[in-house]
C-alpha cells in the first residue's frame, strides 16, 4: 500500500502529469480564443446558463483555461492550477451528465468549437466518451493537487 | 496560510482572465467580438429557442403569447427556383398565405414556399455567421448573424427599412440549427410580426437549385 502511494506521488509521474494536463489545457483553450462566437454557441447549446450570461463565459472560461495551463507547464502555481483544472472538469463532467440525462445531444466544443453536423445518436455516444476522458483527466489532476500537498509544495 | 494563498491564487487568476478577456474582445475585430451582456431568449429551455410546447417566450417587448407552438403551414403547389417575375395577383395571392402573426415569433415554412417567395421578392436574412454567408448564401439574401456582435445594429437598421407587418423569410443551415430562429425571437421583441423561418435551411435550397451567391454582398 505504502509502495503504491509512493509510486502514485513520484515526482517522475507529477511532473508528467502536470504536463500533460497543461498541454491539454492550452489546447483546450485555443480554438476558443480564436473564436469566440462558436464557443458562445457551444455554451448556449448546453442550455444551462442564462442568456445574459453566455458571452461572458464565452470570453472568460479560455483565458481561465490557457492560464491554469500555462502555469501547469512553467511549474507555478502547481497546486492551485492543478485544483483549479479539477474544478472545470467536474463542471464540465456535471454539465455533460446532465444533458445526456435529459436526452439534450450536444457537440462538447472541449477542443472544437465546430459544429461536427453528427446525428443524435452520435453525438449522445460521443457525450458518454466525453465523460469517460474527462474522468481520465480529472484523475491527472487529483494526481498532482495531491502529490503536491504530500511533498508540501504549493507553488 | 495555506487556504488564504491559494485563495489569493485562485483570485489572481481568475481577474487576470476577466481583465484579458474583456480587453481582447474590446479589441476583436466584428466577427470576433461578443456583445455583453449577451442577449439569448429561452437559453435554459431544451429542444429549441422557442419550441418547446407551452414554454412562453422569453422574447422582450412583446405580449406573451403561445411561442411553444411553431405552426407549419402546408405546401403551396411545388415551384421551382427561379428568377422570372411572378405576376402581381400571383404575388398577392401567395403573400395573404402568410399573414402577420404577432401572437407568436416565427412560422416555419417549407422549401417550395421558401422559393416561391424568393421569385415574389420576399426580403431573405441568412442568420449563419458571416464567414458561412460569404462562402455562399441565398442571392439576395442579408447576413444578420445572430451569433455576432453587431446583430442589434442590423436589426435596428432593418426597422428602418422594413415595414414590421410584411414577410421576412429567415434561414440558417437546417438540421438542428436554431440561429434563425434566434432570430427570429430578436425581430419579433423589435416589432416584426410576420417572421417566416426556413425550415430546411441553405443545404435545402442549394438542393433545389436556388440561386446562390458567394462573397459579402447580397
Amino acid at each position: 500500500m505504502n509502495r503504491l502511494r509512493a509510486a502514485l506521488g513520484s515526482e517522475w509521474l507529477t511532473t508528467r502529469a502536470q504536463i500533460a494536463l497543461g498541454l491539454l489545457f492550452v489546447a483546450a483553450a485555443l480554438p476558443k480564443l480564436a473564436d469566440p462566437p462558436s464557443f458562445a454557441h457551444m455554451i448556449y447549446n448546453y442550455r444551462i446558463l442564462p442568456g445574459s450570461l453566455v458571452n461572458l463565459f464565452a470570453l472568460v472560461l479560455p483565458w481561465f483555461e490557457l492560464l491554469a495551463g500555462v502555469a501547469l507547464l512553467l511549474g507555478l502555481w502547481t497546486r492551485t492550477s492543478a485544483a483549479l483544472i479539477g474544478f472545470l472538469l467536474l463542471v464540465f463532467i456535471a454539465a455533460i451528465s446532465f444533458n445526456l440525462f435529459r436526452g439534450n445531444a450536444i457537440d462538447c466544443g472541449c477542443f472544437d468549437v465546430k459544429a461536427v453536423g453528427q446525428s443524435v445518436a452520435e453525438r449522445l455516444s460521443e457525450m458518454r466518451g466525453d465523460i469517460l476522458r474527462d474522468l481520465g483527466v480529472l484523475a491527472l489532476a487529483a494526481q498532482v493537487v495531491f502529490a503536491s500537498r504530500e511533498k508540501g509544495i504549493s507553488g | 496560510m495555506n487556504l488564504r494563498r491559494h485563495i489569493l491564487e485562485t483570485a489572481t487568476i481568475l481577474l487576470v482572465a476577466v481583465a484579458i478577456a474583456l480587453v481582447s474582445n474590446t479589441l476583436a475585430s466584428r466577427e470576433r467580438k461578443l456583445k455583453l451582456p449577451g442577449d439569448y431568449p429561452n437559453a435554459t429551455t431544451v429542444g429549441s429557442s422557442s419550441k418547446v410546447n407551452g414554454e412562453p417566450a422569453a422574447a422582450p417587448a412583446k405580449p406573451q403569447g403561445p411561442v411553444g407552438t411553431s405552426v407549419v403551414l402546408p405546401p403551396s403547389k411545388k415551384s421551382p427556383v427561379s428568377s422570372s417575375p411572378a405576376a402581381p395577383a400571383a404575388d398577392r395571392d401567395l403573400l395573404a398565405r402568410f399573414p402577420p402573426h404577432p401572437d407568436k415569433p416565427y412560422v416555419e415554412i417549407p422549401g417550395e414556399d421558401a422559393a416561391r417567395l424568393h421569385t415574389a421578392g420576399v426580403p431573405f436574412l441568412d442568420a449563419r455567421r458571416t464567414s458561412l454567408f460569404e462562402d455562399g448564401h441565398v442571392a439576395g439574401a442579408r447576413s444578420v448573424s445572430v451569433w455576432e456582435s453587431d446583430v442589434d445594429e442590423k436589426v435596428m437598421a432593418l426597422m428602418g427599412e422594413q415595414d414590421g407587418a410584411k414577410p421576412l423569410v429567415l434561414y440558417c443551415s437546417g438540421g438542428d440549427c436554431e440561429d434563425s430562429h434566434l432570430l427570429a425571437q430578436k425581430l419579433w421583441g423589435a416589432g416584426f410580426n410576420d417572421v417566416l423561418v426556413y425550415r430546411d435551411g441553405f443545404p435545402d435550397w442549394v438542393k433545389r437549385g436556388g440561386a446562390v451567391r458567394r462573397g459579402a454582398a447580397p
